[in-house]
């Protein structure tokens, strides 16, 4: 297929990564029982404060038996294309640069902002810095046509800064 | 409008192109003002009337104290606080020139809410703007400051000092000086402005008290300025100002002999306090820092709307004694309830509030710092960590390099892009290569400190909250190495701390991920990489001799390719924020020492690069909780884990290595360990694969 043209990338990459940021965040925070559904099978490295996290189901454990309530505000993000030919797994193996289309991108994003442990508004603010990788969902067109979450995460790194 | 810039009205053009050079008197045919002292007729806009007039100065007052308080207050009313701590700060720093305008006050303008300051800059805008100006070249006030005292001496808090009316202290470019000294003589709305050059330096030869300004205000200013001196104790940054009402030189200046000047008198001497402090400590970090102890012990309060400046006035206060006084509850402590946040000790001891049952808790949840309240301990050293602390334990940075890829990458970067940024970029990046820049401008920070500025970034801010439109997302994604050179030539200079000096001012974390282009095209399903997140802070190195210090973080995702080291940058995306400081990355350090995490940073390896590496004996070099079951682990990465160290300790390879080995076979301890003899026997194992001390 022909390239796509550069605004077309843009738009796709950065509406890609402004879905994922407004619902990563929020689930998070008050819709636990769904965060490993934002995970990638193939999940690579997953880091909270320098701690490893072996999966999505694992992360979704930690927030929901472990984490107290906790306030996600997210002051400012960015994001790039890192391979706008990503091998996205299919049935029988990967798909090659030539099958790919649009959306079989991996997306590079930063958030900045700050995050409160606890539900009181006077508890502090804390900086945090977080990156991901995010890819394409292989199976996002499911049967029935009914729609999954069209990226996943496939690394993420999780920091407070300040 | 931070600085008290004056905004251009609307209308910015001057219709009448009337500038009569030199006449005494000039009319604005603008409209906003009259500016003909004869004419009654007012056109003002924003004139809300002559009531004001008769209320605000007439009226005779008995005290003479009365009279000077008065005087400094109606400047203070007249400004913020910050801003004024602002202002001076800027004026300062920058090469503008400064200009005082006189008898300005009392104009027709007078009674809009600022006492018509803002209608006088944008008269003196106006009036420096050539005639056909449009509204984009305008000239512009910088800064703005009134002043009502000026002190002479700069070190000393006991020397006369002077007041100067209501002067206003304006800050402008150099090439508009003359134009502006020739304004000296017009008309703003039936007042002759004086206006002439303002250098702080030669106050002192106008210092005499014949200056036309009010003998007692200048008067009450000098004893104001002794009394503070008198209550400071400089050495142990504590300011008492318990007890007022027994003071002899305020009962002899006749403070409290009236509800009215007891009530201005804080706010002035909070006033004076500031501009001595502006005069004797440069940096605003310093001035911050000079005080850490106040008393207000003793003053029958009962609320804190009399002493409420001091607040602003010390907004990094660790201890304060409001002992003996009548606080009755919270609510007449609430103003300060979101001030203070580094109290550490509150006395409220002998207050009707502290008899409360709810005193204790509402003082803990209003002062997050808080430990000792009335004299007791509230807060353990360890509840504070506690608090301190994330539900998610602080852990030394995660760094799986391969190789030194990583380390030799970061340890070039950050010299390159201080110091030669075009050679950077010929080095590492090419014509695939992306950065983004995006400014968190509200990110909390580590200090209430002033955070500057942010324009010489914010037109290439990508963030995404805010650019939502296509065109400004495209234009703000710089691709190609010469697209970021661009860029980069036009952002400040920078200076990063030397990364094995200050290790703790970096968390540097790095490791492997696959799914990326191969530039070869030999590898359909791509190449594996490496992402890197760096937090930081730098220094910017402003024109003059500015610095701000400013926090970032900065991820990268290297591939192999043709640059220094066989990597090209594929992604750079650099967020900077208000400076953050470094705690929040500190390890937290848990019950009996356990040995630290062994695995090599760059802060620690490129640190120790002299020294040579350490044997390894005992345990191999895992991180901490490595192979160990640990929540959200699973029980097969357990098991997994456990193999590698197997693997380690029977080979002395790496974790990285030992990890590529089992993993590369099935998890199968027996073929790992084979496949690793037959390795070992061809010499196709490079040296960085062991551990250190095991070859």
């Amino acid at each position: 297929m022909a390239p796509a043209s550069e605004d077309t990338l843009v738009k796709h990459s950065t509406e890609a990564a402004t879905e994922f940021v407004n619902s990563f965040y929020p689930a998070l925070q008050s819709n636990r029982a769904t965060i490993s559904s934002f995970y990638s099978q193939q999940a690579s490295t997953i880091l909270f404060n320098g701690n490893v996290v072996a999966d999505g189901a694992a992360v979704q454990e930690i927030f929901v038996n472990q984490m107290t309530p906790t306030h996600y505000e997210v002051q400012s993000f960015d994001c790039q294309i890192i391979n706008r030919t990503y091998p996205t797994p299919t049935a029988t193996g990967f798909k090659l640069p030539t099958e790919t289309t649009i959306k079989d991108m991996s997306i590079l994003v930063i958030v900045s902002g700050f995050v409160r442990f606890g539900e009181s508004r006077d508890l502090p603010q804390r900086g945090f810095s977080e990156t991901f990788v995010l890819v394409p969902n292989p199976t996002a067109d499911g049967p029935k046509g009914k729609r999954r979450r069209e990226w996943l995460i496939q690394t993420q790194n999780f920091r407070l800064v300040v | 409008m931070k600085n008290g810039k004056a905004r251009g009205r609307p209308s910015a053009s001057d219709r009448g192109g009337i500038r009569k050079r030199g006449a005494a008197k000039k009319v604005d045919r603008e409209g906003d003002l009259v500016m003909d002292g004869n004419t009654t007729q007012a056109r003002a806009k924003r004139g809300r009337g002559d009531s004001v007039r008769s209320g605000a100065s007439s009226g005779t007052r008995s005290q003479t104290s009365t009279r000077a308080i008065d005087a400094i207050q109606k400047a203070i009313s007249s400004n913020s606080e910050s801003q004024q701590a602002n202002i001076r700060q800027g004026g300062r720093a920058s090469n503008l020139e400064q200009v005082r305008v006189n008898n300005w006050k009392g104009s027709k303008a007078k009674s809009n809410p600022d006492g018509g300051q803002e209608s006088l800059i944008a008269f003196l805008e106006k009036k420096l703007s050539p005639p056909d100006a449009r509204a984009s070249a305008r000239a512009r006030i910088t800064k703005v400051f009134i002043t009502s005292v000026v002190l002479s001496d700069v070190l000393s808090f006991s020397v006369m000092s002077r007041l100067e009316g209501d002067a206003i202290i304006v800050s402008i470019k150099p090439e508009l000086l003359n134009r502006m000294l020739q304004l000296n003589g017009f008309n703003f709305a039936g007042k002759i402005l004086e206006i002439e050059k303002y250098d702080e330096a030669g106050i002192d030869q106008s210092m005499l008290p014949v200056n036309g300004s009010t003998p007692t205000a200048a008067d009450t200013k000098a004893k104001m300025t002794a009394f503070l001196a008198k209550r400071f104790n400089r050495e142990n940054k504590l300011l008492d100002l318990s007890d007022l009402r027994n003071d002899p030189d305020l009962i002899a200046m006749g403070i409290f002999q009236s509800t009215s000047t007891e009530s201005k008198f804080f706010p002035a001497l909070m006033k004076v306090w500031e501009l001595n402090l502006s005069l004797v400590f440069d940096s605003p970090a310093a001035r911050r820092q000079a005080v850490e102890s106040v008393s207000l012990r003793a003053n029958k309060l009962e609320n804190l709307k009399m002493v409420t400046t001091l607040a602003q006035a010390f907004p990094d206060l660790k201890n304060l004694d409001l002992s003996h006084n009548d606080f009755k509850d919270a609510q007449s402590l609430l103003a300060w309830r979101h001030k203070f946040e580094n109290l550490e000790l509150l006395d409220l001891s002998n207050t009707p509030f502290s008899a409360d049952p709810t005193f204790k808790d509402t003082m803990l949840k209003w002062y997050l710092k808080l430990r000792v309240l009335n004299g007791i301990e509230v807060r353990t050293a360890e509840e504070l960590a506690a608090l301190k602390k994330s539900p998610i334990p602080v852990q030394a940075p995660y760094f799986r390099d391969e190789g030194c890829i990583a380390e030799n990458f970061i340890r070039a970067f950050f010299s390159g892009y201080d110091n030669d940024r075009n050679g950077l970029l010929d080095s590492v990046y090419d014509n695939e290569s992306t950065f983004t820049l995006n400014i968190n401008t509200a990110a909390p920070r580590a200090q209430q400190a002033d955070v500057a500025a942010w324009d010489a970034y914010i037109k290439n801010s990508r963030n995404l909250l805010r650019i939502t439109h296509l065109t400004a997302r495209m234009s703000r994604s710089h691709n190609g190495a010469e697209k970021i050179r661009k860029l980069w030539n036009s952002l400040p200079a920078t200076r990063h701390p030397d990364i094995a000096a200050h290790p703790q001012d970096w968390l540097i974390e790095c490791y492997p991920i696959p799914g990326l282009v191969d530039p070869t095209g030999q590898s359909p399903t791509g190449v594996g990489g490496l992402l890197i997140t760096v937090h930081g802070k730098y220094d910017e190195i402003g024109k003059g001799s500015k610095i701000d210090t400013r926090s970032f973080d900065r991820t990268f995702v290297l591939g192999p390719g043709g640059g220094a080291g066989g990597v090209r940058v594929i992604n750079d995306i650099l967020c900077c924020r208000a400076y953050g400081g470094n705690e929040a990355w500190a390890p937290e350090t848990e019950g009996a020492a356990q040995p630290a995490a062994q695995q090599a940073t760059p802060q620690q390896s490129i640190d120790q690069a002299a020294v040579p590496p350490q044997p390894v004996v005992g345990p191999p070099a895992t991180p901490e909780g490595y192979g160990m079951p640990a929540p959200g682990k699973s029980e097969t990465q357990v098991q997994q884990e456990q193999l590698v160290i197997q693997v380690m300790s029977q080979t002395g390879m790496t974790l990285q290595y030992s990890e590529l080995a089992i993993s590369g076979n099935g998890w199968d301890l027996d073929k790992a360990l084979q496949d690793f003899a037959k390795l070992k026997e061809q010499g196709t194992l490079p040296p960085e694969a062991f551990l250190a001390g095991t070859v």
